[in-house]
């Protein structure tokens, strides 16, 4: 029997960034007026050395959230229990408010391809997801965050859409939502479904946080790559999910070409304008 | 019905590493073609998104060697790589640690003799970057050294810094790796020049308290001593090595540059 009821371990709110590491210092120095940051927990697996002195640094200034890619809870692979250990490490370092990753495949046979996967959403597909789901909390002793992927292919065998899939993990293993608005955006142009249908099949308690960032179109499709100002119909997308889920804590996402700190600042204060406005 | 999840996993798995980018059948016919590509289409974008990710990784921990060789150069060389080493490990930070066999290996680097040498050192300084911190390791502070009695001191475990990364090679890879860095400037004339005929080289690429990087030339007694304590051998044992004569010189120079971070005393089975 699998638990279904966890706490949140504590609260952030507003407009929060993403922690990246040519901005350590400028944070440090001039410790900009940000609510909150969110850390990639894959950068500081080692446990040493000076980024995770930083993150600390960092930490000890702002409250911090975790974001991951390397449970792969859709794997068929059981729970890599090594690097479970070491999350669990470095959740007890950080104390972060919360911790996520996504609903997506990693690895398979014990091979990491250090991308998120699409899966099937089926029956089988979602029992996986559950468990690996549930045995995370179990070890980590707190509920999780599940991120919904961007996807570019779809199965044609899958028995339910996306936002169903979700729901159901949500329901039967007491995770916690980290809505992606923009890879909503993302899948729903690539395989031409409602967004807005997709939003609102979600269970409005369960939306714990907010991604917002910039995908790329490339030839017939969109792509998700963390590389751009946020688009302006996902600025619209978010206004509505706002609507439908109240002040939900937004963290703007940028991984490649980081810009200037400030930049990113601007990003988040517009979705503070829209939190304001959502309150 | 369609395949099963560990069905679709390997077959996905396999038909990305694959050479001639195309899909197992089952997969392709499981793959709605959308956005007006096919199958191996819609498959390929992951493709591409997956070797980009890992090229990407590997360019972070071997720039220099990126540099030496082109980046289309490179971008060839690592598709062999990540086609037959699989990646093991959900860190990404694990992963190009056997790089540097496959580019001892790779036909086409030949030519760079010494190009699988400054690949290990790159290997060293990213490990070292990322290595655990000294207080972490659990071990007896040197400053205790004294309270050993004289009976037990053969027992003496010496403990390198955590980030501590040895390295000989045949070729000055220091120096190349040197005038290879962005902040490189050349200081007096010849600066840039590198002898590859100068002689083989001891090196540890480690990082101080300060979280400074360091890679420091080694003589072959510094190199046969700290060899020998990252190996966990004891006091005694190191005394009966071609280092003997230097010890207690070359053990007071490592203490106080901060190579050595502690001791443990071993159970000495007579
Ligand atoms: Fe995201």
């Amino acid at each position: 029997m699998n638990k279904t009821q966890w706490t949140p371990t504590g609260e952030v709110s507003g407009a929060g960034l993403g922690l990246r590491s040519n901005h350590y210092q400028h944070i440090l120095d001039s410790k900009p007026d940000v609510p909150w940051f969110e850390l990639l927990s894959d950068n500081y697996m080692s446990g040493g050395g000076l980024p995770i002195a930083r993150a600390e640094a960092i930490r000890d200034l702002y409250p911090v959230t975790l974001h991951g890619v390397g449970m792969s809870l859709g794997s068929i692979d059981p729970l890599n229990l090594e690097y479970m250990k070491r999350l669990k490490l470095l959740v007890d370092r950080l104390e972060p408010v919360y911790v996520s990753d996504h609903i997506a495949w990693v690895s398979v046979d014990g091979k990491y391809t250090h991308d998120l996967l699409p899966l099937p959403y089926t029956l089988e597909s979602k029992q996986v997801v559950v468990d690996r789901i549930s045995q995370a909390q179990e070890l980590l002793g707190r509920q999780i965050l599940v991120e919904n992927p961007s996807s570019y292919l779809a199965f044609n065998f899958s028995d339910m859409d996306e936002q169903v899939f979700l729901t159901e993990v949500v329901a039967e293993s007491g995770c916690g939502i980290l809505l992606d608005v923009n890879n909503v955006y993302v899948s729903s142009m690539n395989h031409g479904f409602s967004a807005e249908a997709y939003l609102m099949g979600l269970p409005k308690e369960r939306v714990k946080e907010i991604h917002l960032a910039g995908y790329e179109q490339k030839g017939s499709y969109l792509f998700d790559t963390h590389g751009h100002r946020v688009h302006q119909p996902v600025w619209e997308l978010y206004q509505k999910t706002l609507e439908l889920f109240g002040a939900v804590p937004t963290l703007v996402e940028w991984d490649t070409d980081v810009p200037e700190f400030e930049v990113l600042q601007g990003e988040a204060q517009k979705a503070q304008f829209y939190l304001d406005k959502a309150r | 019905m369609g395949m099963s999840l560990k069905e679709l996993q390997r077959s996905f798995y396999n038909s990305v590493f694959r050479k001639n980018k195309k899909n197992d059948v089952e997969l392709n016919e499981s793959v709605e073609p959308a956005m007006d590509l096919e199958s191996d289409q819609l498959v390929n974008i992951y493709r591409e998104s997956i070797l980009g990710g890992l090229t990407e990784a590997l360019v972070q921990i071997y720039p220099v060697c990126a540099k030496l060789v082109g980046e289309v150069f490179f971008s060839n060389m690592v598709v062999g790589y990540m086609r037959e080493y699989p990646s093991g490990s959900p860190d990404l930070a694990d992963y190009g640690y056997d790089f540097s066999n496959y580019v001892a290996t790779f036909e086409p680097a030949m030519e760079l003799v010494y190009l699988a040498d400054v690949a290990t050192l790159e290997w060293g300084w990213h490990r070292a970057f990322n290595a655990e911190d000294v207080s972490s390791s659990e071990v007896s502070a040197l400053a205790s050294l004294t309270e050993v009695p004289e009976n037990k001191q053969g027992d003496i475990c010496f403990v390198l810094t955590p980030s501590g990364y040895l390295l000989r090679s045949a070729y000055p890879v220091h120096k190349i790796w040197n005038i290879n860095q962005t902040d490189f400037a050349v200081e007096k004339e010849g600066d840039d020049c590198v002898n590859l005929n100068e002689g083989p080289v001891n090196l540890i690429v480690w990082r101080n308290s300060e979280f400074g990087m360091r890679i420091d030339v080694l003589s072959d007694d510094e190199y046969v001593f700290l060899e020998a304590i990252s190996e966990g051998k004891s006091f005694a044992e190191i005394a009966t090595l071609s280092c003997a004569p230097k010890l207690s010189e070359l053990l007071g120079r490592c203490m106080q540059t901060g190579l050595l971070v502690g001791f443990n005393l071993t159970q000495r089975n007579v």
